[in-house]
């Protein structure tokens, strides 16, 4: 027994050692996987932090080290090399503040982005605050532009660049009750909506409600499901009972969206199932549920779909991600990593040419990736704006949560009419 | 009134007949052998993944079924025999172990499969309607292998001879030995049933739901309810538990609203277990 | 002799635990900091489980309780519509870490003289599914306990404003905490704990009031989760459901595993190997695992394969008592 502990003491101490001899130089990942860079060329560090084991971060890190990898290749940021260096927050709010401090500290990070999802983003702008390290971020709690707002010299080094305000939800969604109703011809009165049990869905619930009022829409149900809820079929059941005309999921933390839309297709329920969604955004999502998405109609947060880019750069990004990694980006926060790195360089360039002595300088970096505003926006692979808040610009030429729907096994946008790829196919099942 | 009651019936008995296979095999092999077998859920999980591995390599649907019901059933052996037989005395050890193995194995799904929800594509398709509410057939289908396999199970645990044997390793170890049962192979071979109704669990479940790694845990709390209410150790009374659980669930559901069923569900265990730890039907110390 | 040695090695650790800052880089100090913390929790499941050997499986109810009551009380905004909307004032921030410690030691008293009386791994069953209730209501109740996301107390209300004046306060607390709970175990308290776990029929027998003990200690091992809880959200700044759930439970179990239940010294180097294991040196080594051969492996998966082997391998020893206890 005491030999056995010490056996398991000896190997323990023995991965330590081995874990610490390669602490410092193999941990950056160099856009080249190249030997250690010599200390002639200056180096530029900038951070991705995110949850590593799933998508939403493995995106984002193979977004920004392509960035970083074209940038390099034209010469860097003011002649500076990047490198690209990797946080892994494991969705925990300790690990997250750990790594985010490690990475603005210790690698020296000017520039860190990512930071699915809310509420490790909440702990993390408490770090940044602390280092003051340019924070280029996801999520889409309002609680976070909140902060900027409340306590501005705190907390500016923060922008939201994946995706809109979770508030923006409750407009697109209205919108796309008035899409039905006045473009359609269909007359959607009674909405039955499905949503998480989560603050996030309360405050879009909370802006909903007026919108609809306003149009005569009337909310019939408002079902709370918790995580992994997979009994759709009593709510879709009932909803059929009380007449709904629309049934509008607000789901992304349940995680069960797919076992709705098979419940959906496999009930026949004559129902339009159009809301918030963030599992039919997925490519596979079609392939997953096998078809049973045929007709679905969601939102594309991000303002990006794989299969209809907004910009001509988000085309090139689409096809480049491909060719290096094998597969389109597999999840939208990719495009907000990506245009992180382009737009970071963009604005310590112009700081340069204004003549700012330092300017990568984080308050003056501020300065300049303010200068992104409505009237002077900057196309990437969306268009980037920001409020004072630091919250993305929403608007048909800015980024919005398209309404897309999918149709004979793709996805593909119905609205707005700038940027939509088809047209609106009632699903058969509702029709027929 | 009445439609609410037909409601609660008829959509609850159909997942119940799921979790009475999940929650049977749970108890079974602590009945017989005294192990929580936390992993359960695991194995539940991993039918449909391995199921889901076969049907892209191209088999069968119905051949890839059966294989991985054999494949689980053996993995789950395996867990036994390497991870359990060896502390099978400390019981709080095997709970730690075994839980241990659960998150390992989540861990795993996960870097592997990634967190996307796993369908088992659906072997039967079309409606029909009971009582006037709409239910797919394949639903139907399942719930009758779930009632089929609990009845095997039953006359294999009271009529053949090895369910005897079964059933007097359960009931006193040492005189199991004593009369010449090879206590060991006995419980190899209980750990490969229990393994084998989770795995036809997970695989009817993935059909009409889907599976992702952290349904590991959370079946396991639903398994947890069912077999705590019917008493640890027998099968009988998990099979009752799974229906009046699955009809709480569903009458929570319908009356309350969704968001309080996890709550109601980890209530209730708890307070089974205070009032009444060993449940209805309950094998005492 | 021996108490001579053990003093001079605990004094000698912590001049280097005090020097420390000055070498290392700031994100060390800080996740340092944040082991120290989880040593305390490590330990108070050990005076638990290793010395009265009832396996509470819900260690981190307790840690979550203590984080949410400091955290509520430093934002009492957020208690506002609820029975409790008088709490106006925040409140110094040692008070508000002990006033954590003393709601989750009576939330422990009210779990304990319920569901002590249950025999051996009931009492484990009941616990481990405890934690899942807390977290289910930290959801449900969400504008009170922010739901998944957790929230901030914002940064006035750290431990101190520099990461090092954290790193020395979050010391303190854990020298302080683990010196108390020593003395406890070794006080005619501790003798009568270990009565318990070595034979309970046998202490009852001698006149030992078990379940006053049993809750005795309960208290004490809830108190101090609490305390680390509370400590933890001063610290990194954020409540969050992290704290109740089972992946820390499991980390818990690990470190005093591997320093060795039923010692307090055994825990606090348990705690403090395997938080900077699975925070720092382990995703070092597994980078280069991963590099090299292609197999799904990250932190977690190292550490519970390591809590399965070192479970099978060395189930006796400290767990004898345990072992005799259940066999009942």
């Amino acid at each position: 027994m005491k030999a056995g502990k010490v056996l398991v003491g000896v190997i323990l101490i023995a991965l330590m050692i081995a874990g610490c001899a390669q602490q410092e130089p193999e941990e950056a990942i160099t856009p080249e996987e190249a030997e250690p860079v010599e200390e002639v060329k200056e180096k530029i560090v900038i951070g991705v932090i995110g949850p590593m084991t799933i998508s939403e971060g493995t995106a984002e890190k193979r977004a920004a080290m392509l960035a970083a990898e074209e940038i390099n290749s034209e010469g860097g940021i003011l002649g500076k090399e990047i490198e690209v260096v990797v946080g892994d927050t494991k969705l925990d709010p300790s690990t997250a503040t750990s790594e985010f401090r490690r990475l603005a500290t210790e690698k020296n990070a000017v520039m860190i982005t990512g930071g699915f999802s809310s509420g490790v983003m909440n702990s993390m702008m408490d770090t940044m605050a602390e280092t003051k390290t340019i924070f280029l971020a996801d999520a889409s709690s309002p609680g976070h532009p909140a902060k900027v707002a409340e306590d501005y010299e705190t907390y500016k080094y923060w922008f939201r660049i994946s995706q809109n305000n979770g508030t923006t939800f409750a407009w697109d969604l209205a919108d796309m009750i008035d899409f039905f109703n006045n473009e359609q011809g269909m007359s959607i009165e009674k909405v039955y909506i499905i949503r998480d049990e989560h603050i996030w869905t309360d405050a879009v619930i909370a802006d909903l409600t007026p919108l609809l009022e306003e149009k005569g829409v009337e909310i019939i149900k408002d079902e709370k499901v918790p995580r992994g809820y997979a009994t759709y079929d009593v709510q879709l059941t009932e909803a059929q009972e009380l007449g709904a005309d629309i049934i509008m999921p607000i789901l992304a933390i349940a995680g069960t969206g797919d076992v709705l839309a098979k419940q959906w297709a496999e009930f026949e329920v004559p129902i339009l199932l159009a809301g918030h969604d963030l599992k039919p955004i997925d490519a596979e999502f079609y392939e997953d549920t096998n078809g049973a998405a045929e007709g679905e109609v969601f939102l594309a947060d991000g303002g990006v779909l794989s299969t209809a880019p907004p910009t001509e750069k988000a085309a090139e990004f689409l096809e480049t991600y491909r060719e290096k990694y094998g597969f389109y980006p597999e999840s939208h926060q990719a495009y907000g990593a990506y245009d992180a790195v382009y737009i970071y360089k963009m604005a310590v360039e112009a700081a340069a040419e204004a003549g700012e002595e330092d300017p990568f300088n984080p308050d003056v970096v501020v300065e300049y990736l303010e200068k992104y505003s409505p009237e002077s926006p900057v196309e990437l692979t969306r268009v980037i704006a920001w409020y004072d808040n630091h919250a993305l610009v929403w608007g048909d030429d800015f980024v919005r949560n398209w309404i897309s729907q999918w149709q004979d096994g793709e996805q593909c946008i119905i609205w707005p009419s700038n940027v939509a790829t088809c047209d609106f196919k009632v699903p058969e099942q509702v029709s027929g | 009134m009445l439609d609410i009651l037909i409601k609660i019936v008829v959509f609850g008995t159909i997942v119940s007949g799921i979790w009475a296979l999940v929650a049977s095999g749970f108890t079974l092999i602590f009945g017989v052998a005294r192990i929580l077998n936390f992993a359960h859920g695991s194995l539940f999980v991993l039918s449909a993944y391995v199921g889901i591995t076969f049907v892209r390599l191209g088999f069968n649907p119905y051949v890839a079924f059966v294989l991985s019901l054999l494949v689980v059933g053996l993995f789950g052996v395996v867990i036994y025999r390497l991870f359990m037989a060896p502390i099978r005395e400390h019981e709080v050890m095997v709970i730690i172990v075994s839980l241990s193995i659960a998150l390992l194995m989540e861990q795993a799904l996960l870097l592997s499969f990634g967190e996307t929800g796993i369908s088992f594509p659906s072997l039967v398709k079309g409606i029909v309607e009971i009582g006037g509410l709409p239910v797919p057939t394949k639903r139907i289908i399942a719930l009758f292998i779930a009632i089929i396999a609990l009845i095997l199970l039953e006359y294999f645990i009271n009529r053949t001879i090895t369910g005897k044997k079964i059933n007097a390793a359960s009931q006193d170890m040492q005189m199991a030995t004593l009369v010449g049962i090879e206590v060991e192979r006995i419980f190899m071979l209980t750990m490969f049933i229990s393994a084998l109704l989770a795995a036809l669990g997970g695989l009817l479940y993935s059909q009409i739901f889907a599976i992702t790694p952290h349904v590991a845990v959370k079946s396991l709390i639903y398994a947890f309810a069912i077999v705590i209410l019917g008493g640890l150790g027998s099968i009988r009374g998990s099979i009752i538990a799974s229906f009046i659980v699955g009809y709480i669930l569903m009458a929570t559901i319908i009356l309350l609203g969704a968001r309080w069923s996890e709550l109601i569900m980890l209530l209730t265990i708890i307070a089974i277990l205070i009032v009444k730890p060993s449940g209805l039907f309950g094998v005492e110390e | 002799m021996k108490a001579v040695i053990t003093v001079l090695v605990v004094l000698i650790l912590s001049a280097l635990a005090l020097v420390l800052p000055e070498y290392l880089p700031e994100a060390f100090v800080y996740l340092i900091g944040l082991t120290f913390l989880f040593i305390i929790l490590a330990v108070s499941w050990d005076v638990m489980v290793g010395y009265t050997g009832q396996v509470n499986l819900g260690h981190t109810v307790f840690v979550g309780v203590g984080a949410y009551t400091a955290a509520l009380l430093q934002t009492p905004e957020r208690l506002q519509g609820t029975v409790l909307e008088f709490i106006s004032t925040n409140p110094p921030i040692l008070l508000s870490i002990i006033l954590g410690g003393l709601i989750a030691a009576l939330i422990g008293f009210v779990i304990g003289f319920i569901t002590l009386r249950l025999k051996g791994y009931y009492f484990a069953l009941v616990t481990a599914v405890l934690p899942l209730v807390f977290i289910e209501s930290v959801y449900i109740w969400s504008d009170v306990f922010g739901g998944e996301e957790g929230f901030s107390i914002g940064l006035g209300n750290a431990l101190a404003d520099t990461t090092t004046g954290k790193y020395y306060v979050a010391f303190a607390i854990m020298f302080i905490s683990v010196v108390i709970m020593l003395l406890l175990v070794k006080s005619p308290l501790g003798l009568k704990f270990r009565a318990l776990r070595e034979d309970q029929e046998l202490a009852e027998a001698a006149g030992i009031d078990t379940v006053r003990y049993k809750l005795i200690a309960f208290l004490i091992s809830s108190f101090f989760a609490g305390i680390g809880g509370a400590a933890i959200v001063h610290y990194r700044i954020t409540a969050g459901p992290d704290l109740y759930n089972i992946p820390l439970m499991l980390l818990i179990i690990l470190s005093t595993v591997v320093g060795g239940l039923g010692t307090i010294y055994g825990s606090v180097i348990g705690g403090f190997f395997i938080y900077l294991a699975k925070n720092w040196w382990l995703r070092e080594v597994i980078d280069r695992i991963s590099k090299v051969y292609h197999v799904p492996i990250n932190d977690e998966i190292i550490l519970y394969a390591i809590l399965i082997v070192i479970a099978i391998f060395l189930p006796e020893g400290v767990y004898h008592g345990i072992k005799k206890k259940i066999q009942k």
